[in-house]
Parts: structure tokens; C-alpha cells; sequence
């Protein structure tokens, strides 16, 4: 428990420092949204209106900590604000119409490469040298050095334009109603392979050889040797006695993957137009949208620490050792 | 569509979509399936992708900075319509116009018989109303005295004679009064229902990546709605765009396509076709002429006459630009120009003999290593600066750059983000930029940011045209004549004489006309404008959109 309430603490900590720095970032960078939004349009607008538009966006020259006092009233109110880039959709309207997608793609993905690339690296260690050991760790390493977008682009054109085995932008055929409906989930479906698919390669490798690794090195131990001479059988050896002792650097890094889900899905939805929040966020950036950006930055810092608190829970329950520290 | 080879897909990825439907919160419903019977192009959608917004919120709010696509082109509609292909103006909502003798008022007459799409009559009411609503939220039109409805007549009166007043105020969309009186923070409210005059008004299946508008019930030309509706898909960048208009998914494609021949054409020759006139604003190279060596004319001169806008426009643009002559406008200003000033140009034509000369003559000697130096002994070398996604500037730059070796010039491109860039511009503290430029139905905003006084802002106090801060009384004088003159003939005169002025002191260097990129697939849809046809651009964010949407029909 104390274990459990001190890293708590340093959570707390971290998410404080996290905010504060969301808070300096964009309004250290050069310019304000109004004339950045000013130059994007290139003569769509007149420089007249500069001024009323800044006050209707409330980009206010207060001094910074009057902004910064107002800034955590609002996190801790839940008041996120209206988005600028965007106006005047509140930023939670913003995020929350499009996170879903974001999620469901990025966690998919997520989920497939490690379940897949963990069970890879356990077969690939119990059979070192052999078919799987030999064969794979190259190719999964050589897909996963491509550029994203160059692969993503590359699957893009020939699994969806030439050989149009799947559909090539969106999340669901446009003109069909969301709805609970086999139809429905099946189109859904259908749009997430592609996506999916490319992120899966790209990361298998790392947590194909990561666990091969570490079984390796785990398969050396005397407990594995004991286990053999008592006679057990190897696949209960492999899983329950090496495996899973293996495992924990991995769970460390679905935690930490987890919580990147949210930022690390541009690339893709760029490519497959999909209607996440990855180039929401990139277009907030660039647009000095603030409210929008510490929305999204607040919603990953949040995820980051609270999937980070969630594996050393866990980790309480795998390994005795951080009970006994 | 339920498409076979989607099939086996679905089978398996099934049961990982639950989870989004969950996540996303959506409402059971019933799906609807687009019947795809071929040849219903009666029923179809024109198909449009939006390329620079990766999702749509549902918000129609005209005053919105990042206004949702088709808002002002097919939702709501203007006084008139000017046209920059053809160079003529377009009567819409009004039928006819008049200018006061004294240049102090313009009175448009609305055209009987238009009504909102919830069924109540067009009024004069909502072209005054529209107007204060304008300026309370935008602000703008400090001309702009009052505004006085009275029957089917509009009149628009001003505090001084303002002639370019006709299309800032003609262009402007028309608000419906009754609906945006009644909200009581109307720069706030996301209008999800819009009504407005225009021919497709009525929002339908709104999705974060795609949404329908379909046929104002109650349009003033109902023999002009030949289409369904249009369709507008989002796209988080070009690449995503033009892969829906290569593979034939769009019929309307006016995004910028790189190689658009091999890329997009060639795969159906007979039915794609693009055409970019050069109506856009004019690209300039922009010197900070509060410095030296920058302030001498000479100088803007000998640097203009290095550039080979030929190769700017051919390396930099892929040859779909044209490049800039003496009277610095651009193609959008064709009726305008001063033949004289543009048959005997020099400083825009290519020269590095004359360049030379010229920069020698002023007193920028060559050094024994083929490099100049300023008066006050330090090397002739500068920055241009460029932000870093423009990737088409980018090179013009850097062609720039080279041209510029050649006299003896140093330049170094500089390509922070677009943010740094425009920073830098506002606030005086730069050498020089890739800019844009002022485009409208009159030139009189082009010279007054180029070289009129009133725009001139010192450097450190933040400005938001006239970026190299240059100012000519000669050609304020001009632009005051011009502004009271309503007359157009008598302005047509005063204009030459501003370009004879503008080719004296040269106060920036113009490069090239930005095309207006427009490319179509007329499988589905036909009657599109193209160079021999100039009725509209093929624009989809310009006020000529709506007359396409309202020529287009369904293939038969």
C-alpha cells in the first residue's frame, strides 16, 4: 500500500509538471493564433478584422500567471475551453467526437503487435536456432526500418488501389449510418485492417525481439534447468515458468504504449484519412489552437501516467521483489 | 456500398469495431445503403474532397475562422459575384447597382422572389442587418457609415468616397435576419441548421469525415439545382486528396496535384481534364526596404532583373504559373493592366548583364572573389525566408538564391515554420520573403499594400500587409483619386497611372501569378468551367463556386 500511495505521489507530480509545461510550450512559440491563422489564409481575410477576432477568441495579453491561474481553475473544473482553430466548438466536443476512432485503431494495433509479437519471441526463444528464431527477426526488423508513411503508403496503393482488397480512407463507408448493426461493425472492420495492419508492422519487431531476448536470458536461469528435471512438461515450462518472468519489461512497454496511443496514430490517420485525433493535434500545433493542443496534450499526459500507474500495480501483483522494496 | 470483396474482411475484423462503437458513442440506427444502380448519376453526389481538414465539427457558423467547406459558396450567397476568369462581374442576389455621384454611397437593387430555404422572403432588412452583424464581430469596413434597407433597395453609405467599397460590400454572404437576431451569441453558435438563399443548404448525414448537403427546398432558381447534392470528404493532407481524385473517387479535385499529366489525367483521358488560370494573388519577393541595401530602388531593380522567373516558375511552380510583369498584377487583373508599362517592362525580364550594371552603377562593386559588398565594405548577403511547409516557395527560393549568385549576390534560405516566418514579417525583423498578396475585383488594395503610406507600420509595431514596409506619396496621392472616382473608365486611367508609379520605384519584386489549381472528372457530372468556357475558376472556396454548382448536371 505504501508502495502503491508513494507512487502516487510522484504521479501527482509528474502530471503537475506535465500541465505547466502544456501551459509554456505554445505560448513560447513565436506568433498568436490570430495572425497565424491570418497568414494561413493568404488573403482570405482582412487585416481589420485582426483585432476583433482576437478579442472574440479571448487571445489576451494578460500577464502569464494571471493566464496560468485561470488555466488550472479550467483543468481542474473540466473546463476545457472553445477551440480556436475550430471555433466555436468547445475544445471536449472536438476531441470527444473523433478520440473513439483514435482509440479503437491505435489499441487495436497496440494489442495485436504485442499479444502477436510476445507469443513470436517466446516460440522464437524455446526454439532458438530454429525456423521461427532464424527467419523472422530479419524481415520484422527490415519492415519495421521502412519510413511509416512510405509503408503505409505503399500497403495504401497496392492492398487498396490495385488489388482493392480493402477500402482506401475513412473509418466507414461515407453515407452509412453509424449503428450497432453487423453491417455497420463489419464495414468498420473492413476500414481498420489497412490502418491497423501497417502499425502492426512496423512495431512487431520491436516485441518480437525484446521478448526473445529477455527468454533467452530467463531460459538460462536454474529454475528453468530444475523445472526440466522435474520432469514437467515443456509447454507449462515455457509459459508459466519462463514466460512469465519474462514478461515484465513487456508489460512495461504496453504501458508506456498505451498512453502514445493517442499521439501515435497521426502518421496513419493522415495516410488513411481516418477521422482521428493525430492530425487534430498536429493542426493545433501548427494553428497555435492552445485550448484544442492542452485539451489533447492533457488527455495523453493523463493517459501516459495513468496507464504508467496501472502496469505498477500490476507489477506489484507479477513480481514479489517490488512488494518486498 | 456493400461491396463483395469487402466481404471476407469483415468476416474477420468484425469483432474489433465493437470497441468503436462503443468509444464513439454513436446512436443505433438503422443503415442506410446507397442504392449504386449504374447510370443513377440523377441521384449521385458531387463528390468534393476538403484537403486541409482532417475532420469535420458540425458547425456552420459563417464567422467561424476555419469555416466548414461549401458555408459561403453553397449555403449562403452575395450581392454579386465577380468573376477574375473572365474578368466580369455576375449579378446575384442583386440585380442591378448604382454608385452615387459623389462616390459616397452605392444602392443595390435585390432581386424579386428569393426566399430562405425555411420558406420566408429575402429582404432588404437582411443585407442591413447581415452588414452590423459583419462589423460588430469581424469588425472591418471603417468606411462604412450606415447601411439603409427600404423596399427592394439596399444602400450602403460611407464616412469619404470609397469606390473599392462596391465589391468588399457586394461580396459579402447574406445572413437571414430572423434566424440570426434570435441567437443571443451569434458569433458563438455553431448554426447546425443553417438557412440560407443558397442552392444547397440542408445538412444530411454529418460525420466526422464526410457530410451531404442536399437541395434548398425553397431556392430562387430551382431550374438550376440539376444536382442531388454535393458530398465534401475530409482529407488530413494532399496525398489522401489526390489518391481520391486519381482513382476516380471525386468528381471535383481542387487541390494542388503534383504532375498532374501522369498522376491524374492519363488515367482517363477522355473524362479529366484541369485547367489553372492565373487568377490567384500575386507571388512577391519581398524586400525589408527599411534596410539597406534594400532601399534603393536600384537595388529592388538589379536583384529583379537576376531572377529567371521562367525557371522560378518552372522549377518552383512545375510551369503551372505565370510569370510577373512591370505592372506587378497579377492575371486576376487582366483588364486592368497598362499595356504601356507592360509591353516596355525591364526590371521583371531576366537580365544579368543589365543587373550587373546597374548594381555596379549604384555603387555594390564586385570584390577580386566575384562577390559584392555593401557601401559600408560589408559582403551583399542577406536571408530569404520561407515557411517550411510550403514546399513550392521553398523551391522558388532556392532558385532565387542561385540567380542571385550569379551577380554576386549571397543569399541564404532560411525555412523555419510558417509561425517564425510571420513573426518575422510583422514585427519588420526580416531581410527578405516568398509573400503573398492582396487579390481583389479592384486593384486599389494590391497598390495600397505595396506602396501606399497609410500602410507603412515602423518597424517593431505589428502589421498585417505591407510587410516591406514601403511607402510613395506619389502613389497615395493616386490612391485617393482612385478610392473617389466611381466612374470605371476614369478609374481604369488612374490605375495606368499607378502602374507607371509602381514600375518608377519598383516597391517589391513581383515573381509570379499563383494559379488557381482546379481539376474535374466530368464522368458523373458535366458543364464545367475550363479556359475555353471561363464562367467560374475551379476553385471550390471562391465566391464564382456557386456558379458551378448551379451549371452542373448529371450526366445522361
Amino acid at each position: 500500500m505504501r508502495f502503491i500511495l508513494r507512487r502516487l505521489g510522484f504521479y501527482l507530480i509528474a502530471f503537475w509538471a506535465s500541465i505547466t509545461l502544456n501551459f509554456l510550450l505554445p505560448r513560447f512559440m513565436p506568433g498568436d493564433p490570430v495572425s497565424r491563422m491570418f497568414a494561413r489564409s493568404q488573403d482570405r481575410m482582412q487585416p481589420e478584422q485582426i483585432e476583433a477576432l482576437r478579442k472574440l477568441l479571448g487571445v489576451d495579453d494578460r500577464p502569464l500567471w494571471a493566464q496560468y491561474i485561470d488555466y488550472m481553475h479550467n483543468i481542474f473544473t473540466g473546463q476545457m475551453g472553445v477551440s480556436i482553430s475550430r471555433f466555436p466548438t468547445p475544445v471536449t466536443e472536438v476531441i470527444s467526437s473523433q478520440i473513439g476512432w483514435t482509440l479503437l485503431l491505435g489499441g487495436t494495433a497496440l494489442v495485436i503487435a504485442a499479444v502477436v509479437g510476445n507469443l513470436l519471441g517466446i516460440l522464437a526463444a524455446w526454439r532458438r536456432g530454429g525456423a521461427i528464431d532464424s527467419a523472422l527477426p530479419p524481415v520484422l526488423v527490415f519492415i519495421g526500418s521502412f519510413p511509416y508513411f512510405w509503408l503505409a503508403m505503399g500497403a495504401l496503393y497496392l492492398f487498396g488501389v490495385v488489388l482493392g482488397w480493402f477500402p482506401i480512407r475513412h473509418a466507414f463507408t461515407d453515407g452509412l449510418e453509424p449503428a450497432f448493426t453487423w453491417e455497420f461493425i463489419g464495414d468498420v472492420g473492413a476500414h481498420l485492417v489497412l490502418p491497423a495492419l501497417t502499425i502492426v508492422l512496423v512495431s512487431i519487431g520491436g516485441w518480437m525481439l525484446g521478448m526473445r531476448n529477455t527468454m533467452i536470458a530467463t531460459n538460462s536461469e536454474d529454475y528453468i534447468t530444475m523445472a526440466e528435471a522435474k520432469g514437467l512438461r515443456p509447454g507449462r515450462i515455457m509459459l508459466r515458468y519462463a514466460a512469465r518472468n519474462a514478461m515484465l519489461p513487456s508489460v512495461t512497454s504496453f504501458g508506456m504504449g498505451l498512453g502514445f496511443v493517442v499521439g501515435g496514430a497521426l502518421l496513419t490517420e493522415v495516410v488513411f484519412a481516418y477521422p482521428g485525433v493525430g492530425y487534430q493535434l498536429l493542426n493545433a500545433v501548427q494553428g497555435l489552437d492552445y485550448p484544442l493542443m492542452q485539451g489533447l496534450f492533457l488527455t495523453i499526459t493523463a493517459a501516459v501516467l495513468l496507464a504508467n500507474f496501472l502496469v505498477d500495480i500490476l507489477y506489484v501483483r507479477l513480481d514479489p521483489r517490488v512488494r518486498s522494496n | 456500398m456493400t461491396q463483395p470483396r469487402f466481404r471476407a474482411a469483415r468476416m474477420t475484423a468484425a469483432s474489433l469495431a465493437i470497441g468503436a462503437m462503443l468509444l464513439t458513442g454513436c446512436t443505433a440506427n438503422v443503415a442506410k445503403t446507397n442504392t449504386s444502380e449504374a447510370g443513377a448519376n440523377a441521384g449521385a453526389f458531387l463528390t468534393i474532397p476538403r484537403e486541409d481538414m482532417g475532420t469535420f465539427v458540425q458547425n456552420f457558423n459563417p464567422f467561424a475562422p476555419t469555416v466548414n467547406p461549401m458555408v459561403q459558396q453553397s449555403i449562403y450567397e452575395s450581392l454579386l459575384i465577380f468573376n477574375p476568369a473572365k474578368g466580369d462581374t455576375v449579378p446575384w442576389l442583386a440585380t442591378e447597382w448604382k454608385a452615387a455621384e459623389d462616390g459616397k454611397s452605392v444602392t443595390f437593387t435585390l432581386r424579386d422572389g428569393v426566399k430562405w430555404s425555411d420558406g420566408q422572403p429575402f429582404v432588404a432588412d437582411d443585407v442591413a442587418y447581415t452588414f452590423e452583424l459583419q462589423k460588430k464581430i469581424k469588425g472591418g469596413f471603417e468606411y462604412l457609415d450606415t447601411v439603409t434597407a427600404e423596399g427592394n433597395k439596399v444602400t450602403f453609405n460611407f464616412n469619404k468616397p470609397w469606390s473599392p467599397a462596391l465589391y468588399d460590400v457586394g461580396q459579402i454572404t447574406i445572413l437571414p435576419k430572423h434566424i440570426w437576431s434570435a441567437l443571443p451569441d451569434p458569433e458563438k453558435d455553431a448554426n447546425a441548421k443553417p438557412v440560407g438563399t443558397g442552392p444547397y443548404t440542408e445538412v444530411d448525414s454529418f460525420q466526422a469525415q464526410s457530410f451531404v448537403l442536399k437541395k434548398n427546398p425553397n431556392y430562387w432558381q430551382p431550374e438550376k439545382q440539376k444536382i442531388a447534392g454535393i458530398k465534401m470528404l475530409a482529407f488530413a493532407g494532399n496525398d489522401g486528396a489526390n489518391l481520391a481524385a486519381a482513382n476516380g473517387d471525386v468528381d471535383w479535385a481542387p487541390q494542388y496535384i503534383p504532375n498532374i499529366e501522369k498522376t491524374f489525367v492519363s488515367k482517363d483521358k477522355e473524362h479529366r481534364q484541369y485547367w489553372f488560370p492565373a487568377t490567384g494573388a500575386m507571388i512577391n519577393w519581398q524586400l525589408n526596404t527599411t534596410k539597406a541595401p534594400f532601399n534603393d530602388v536600384d537595388v529592388r531593380k538589379a536583384l529583379s532583373m537576376a531572377v529567371d522567373r521562367e525557371q522560378v516558375t518552372k522549377i518552383g511552380m512545375s510551369g503551372y504559373a505565370k510569370p510577373a510583369d512591370c505592372t506587378g498584377l497579377s492575371g486576376n487583373y487582366e483588364t486592368w493592366k497598362n499595356t504601356q508599362v507592360k509591353d516596355n517592362c525591364t526590371w521583371t525580364n531576366h537580365d544579368v548583364q543589365k543587373a550587373n550594371e546597374l548594381l555596379d552603377k549604384a555603387g555594390y562593386a564586385k570584390g577580386a572573389d566575384g562577390k559584392r559588398t555593401l557601401k559600408d565594405g560589408k559582403p551583399f548577403e542577406f536571408k530569404i525566408s520561407v515557411g517550411a511547409t510550403s514546399s513550392d516557395w521553398l523551391s522558388v527560393a532556392n532558385v532565387i538564391s542561385q540567380n542571385l549568385a550569379e551577380v554576386g549576390v549571397t543569399t541564404k534560405v532560411e525555412s523555419p515554420d510558417w509561425a517564425a516566418v510571420v513573426a518575422g514579417y510583422e514585427t519588420g525583423d526580416f531581410d527578405s520573403g516568398i509573400v503573398w498578396s492582396a487579390n481583389d475585383p479592384s486593384p486599389y488594395k494590391y497598390f495600397n499594400t505595396s506602396m501606399g503610406t497609410g500602410t507603412v507600420k515602423p518597424v517593431g509595431t505589428k502589421t498585417f500587409d505591407n510587410y516591406h514596409r514601403f511607402g510613395d506619396t506619389t502613389a497615395d496621392a493616386l490612391l485617393a483619386d482612385f478610392a473617389a472616382e466611381a466612374d470605371l473608365s476614369k478609374q481604369k486611367d488612374i490605375a495606368n497611372k499607378l502602374q507607371e508609379e509602381y514600375n518608377d520605384v519598383a516597391p517589391l519584386v513581383p515573381l509570379f501569378s499563383g494559379p488557381e489549381w482546379g481539376a474535374f472528372n466530368d464522368t458523373r457530372f458535366t458543364g464545367w468551367p475550363t479556359e475555353a468556357n471561363p464562367y467560374a475558376t475551379l476553385s471550390v472556396r471562391s465566391p464564382t463556386t456557386v456558379l458551378v454548382l448551379t451549371t452542373l448536371e448529371p450526366r445522361k
